[in-house]
């Protein structure tokens, strides 16, 4: 369609106003870096949202009795726990599977009891990812050694090594009591645990709430987040966890997966409002072009050329026109992107806050750095953003030469 | 215009306002609702009494009974002391005006209930801390009034909405009470949205140390129907000597 004689003419004719060419170029390659730039912040901040929320507390995937969700009652319990939590392991995909306990109590350390909520859990699995991440070995809890929340923690005055009564009620309900010992203090992110946690082992914990092999939740943390609903069918379709609610985070934290969908349609709004743009650059240095050489154009009318091949022609220069425009901006973005990834970007600064303060989803302040990165699919769509709205832009000026009336034309 | 009314108009006008009293206590024997206050407050309680009772929880997944010795001065000192189960054997429970502290013989420990928990569960029953201190008196903290009849049981309805500036769970208790008022049969308990947030029936009535009274409540949950707690006194003794030292904390932590 497009022959080889075409394209050198088209790519001759883009010389000559380099100037114009160069201003062209440079605006659809700003297009794409700022098409790539927000695309990869993003991605960015979703992960490290995502991961803030599913990282401590929610996990990929959760396993609970029926009416855990509503009613958050101790009695409302998975049992045969290591059993499932074999079964769980066995699954392909999945990282990590443990088991966890919630349930409220009261804490005292002399006679003023406050409120507490006590969570049991996999000491050893959640302290390389999960609750207990970044806890100093020594304090980790074990036996009956806890941890409590930072705020939790100032608010009743204790420190390490302090001696603290826990009463509360057993699945049975019977009255569950017992003394434990402060083994440090968890600085979380999760602000329930934060203000008023109590961390636990597991086995502590079945055996004060009498609940031996029973727990009120699995966590299970995939390899890839982005699989947890699959994941979830899967575990929903093993033996024995069919009486039971298997829910993946995107169906536990709705509001975050509405974020997360919401984020890549305003992607995809920054990227038509970016095309828009790319095409009047096109379409405005494209006219002009072809308003400049229509003697140029005519003659070649005149001794031959069809109106066809002007049209190519002319639509040929304004893809190359984007092309190079969208390879340089792709550069630049990708410079950029992988610039701010290894450096990071703070999260409270994008947020329009210099102090510093963290933003808070679901009780979880998420904080820290985030770190851009983009996918294929974010470049492709530059490229073939560019490339159709390169052809449209060009068609009015394409069009206007191949009705050039050839003599009219030379003579002007 | 009070002021020039002929005396004896008025005298007529204060009457009828007295014998009205609201459209519904012009029915024929009508209860007298501050005597049935007063017999509700103290129903149970005396100026010195001792009681056993029985409490059982009733749950989807089992049912558990606690027996208790329970020591009381009127309304504003309790002391509950678990006798059976083994398990739960001297776990104690001290009353005094608004406090309540709960002593733990497994670890040896008094813990003082903070206000925040005083609409929780009381020993996992379905009566709530709050209930136990008992901080609502319907002669002082309710207004009673006289509904009128009532079908199912059949009674006087009398309904007692809490008086502006109380503090308490309840916006509204309404009562169905024997033909001559001198028995509870049903109580219905009203949230702030006005819905019934849990019904107490009363039966087995018998004399127990001189009063004619009901010695068993069931107290039934609206929004958990598979659920109730049951509270049966064993017996009372309404004339025991009890010294105040009764409800110090030392007595609480004294072993039993």
């Amino acid at each position: 369609m497009l022959d080889a004689t075409t394209l050198r003419i088209a790519w001759r004719n883009l010389g000559r106003n380099k100037r114009r060419m160069a201003l062209a170029v440079f605006a659809i390659a700003l297009a794409q870096l700022a098409v790539l730039w927000t695309d990869g912040l993003m991605n960015g901040w979703i992960d490290s949202t995502v991961h803030a929320l599913t990282g401590p507390m929610l996990g990929h995937v959760q396993v609970h009795a029926p009416r855990w969700e509503n009613e958050h009652a101790i009695e409302q319990t998975v049992d045969h726990v290591d059993e499932r939590l074999a079964a769980l392991r066995a699954l392909p995909g999945v990282e990590h599977a443990s088991a966890r306990i919630y349930t409220p109590a009261l804490v005292a350390r002399d006679t003023d009891a406050r409120a507490a909520m006590i969570i049991g859990l996999d000491v050893s699995g959640e302290s390389t990812s999960g609750l207990l991440e970044g806890v100093p070995r020594d304090q980790l809890p074990s036996g009956h050694g806890v941890l409590v929340g930072a705020t939790f923690a100032r608010q009743l005055g204790l420190s390490v090594g302090d001696e603290l009564v826990v009463l509360g009620q057993s699945v049975d309900g019977s009255i569950a009591n017992d003394l434990f010992t402060v083994s440090g203090i968890l600085r979380t992110p999760v602000e329930e645990v934060d203000r008023r946690g109590v961390v636990m082992a597991l086995a502590a914990a079945q055996e004060t709430f009498a609940m031996p092999d029973r727990a009120n939740e699995l966590t299970l943390r995939a390899h890839d987040a982005s699989s947890a609903d699959a994941l979830a069918a899967r575990v929903a379709a093993l033996d024995g966890f069919d009486g039971l609610d298997v829910q993946s985070y995107r169906e536990l934290a709705p509001e975050l997966t509405e974020f997360v969908d919401m984020a890549g349609a305003y992607g995809l709004i920054v990227l038509a409002l970016v095309m828009i743009a790319a095409a009047a650059g096109v379409a405005n240095t494209m006219l002009m072009a072809t308003f400049e050489r229509r003697r140029e154009l005519g003659m070649m009318l005149a001794i031959g050329a069809s109106p066809a091949r002007m049209v190519r022609m002319v639509i040929a220069e304004a893809v190359v026109t984007g092309l190079v425009g969208v390879t340089v901006g792709t550069l630049l973005g990708a410079l950029l992107v992988f610039w701010q990834s290894r450096n990071g970007v703070d999260i409270a600064a994008l947020g329009g806050s210099s102090s510093g303060s963290e933003l808070a989803m679901y009780g979880v302040a998420v904080a820290g750095e985030l770190h851009p990165w983009l996918r294929f699919s974010d470049v492709a769509l530059g490229f073939v953003g560019v490339t159709l709205v390169s052809i449209l832009a060009a068609l009015w000026p394409a069009l206007h030469t191949a009705r050039l009336e050839p003599v009219q034309a030379m003579r002007s | 215009m009070t002021a020039r009314l002929p005396l004896s108009m008025a005298l007529a006008l204060f009457a009828l306002a007295a014998l009205g009293g609201g459209g519904a206590a012009a029915q024929a024997g009508a209860p007298d609702v501050d005597a049935l206050s007063d017999r509700l407050d103290t129903m149970w309680t005396s100026s010195a009494s001792i009681a056993r009772i029985e409490l059982t929880v009733a749950r989807p997944t089992g049912t558990r009974t606690l027996r208790m010795r329970v020591w009381t001065h009127g309304n504003q000192r309790a002391l509950v002391v678990v006798e059976a189960p083994e398990r739960e054997r001297g776990t104690a429970t001290l009353r005094r005006d608004r406090s309540l502290w709960t002593y733990l013989p497994r670890v040896a420990r008094t813990m003082r209930i903070p206000p925040s928990m005083m609409l929780s569960s009381w020993m996992g029953s379905d009566f709530t801390n709050d209930d136990l201190t008992q901080s609502a008196q319907y002669r002082s903290d309710f207004v009673g009034t006289v509904v009128g009849r009532s079908d199912a049981p059949a009674g006087w309805l009398i309904r007692y909405v809490a008086r502006e500036g109380v503090v308490g769970l309840w916006r509204r208790v309404e009562f169905v009470v024997n033909d001559d008022a001198t028995l509870p049969l049903v109580a219905r308990y009203f949230d702030r949205r006005d819905r019934v947030a849990r019904v107490m029936t009363f039966d087995e009535v018998r004399p127990v140390d001189g009063r004619t009274i009901p010695t068993r409540l069931v107290l039934q949950p609206t929004d958990h129907p598979d659920q109730h707690t049951e509270l049966h006194y064993l017996d009372i003794d309404f004339d025991a000597s009890v010294p105040e030292s009764t409800f110090s904390l030392t007595e609480l932590e004294r072993g039993r």
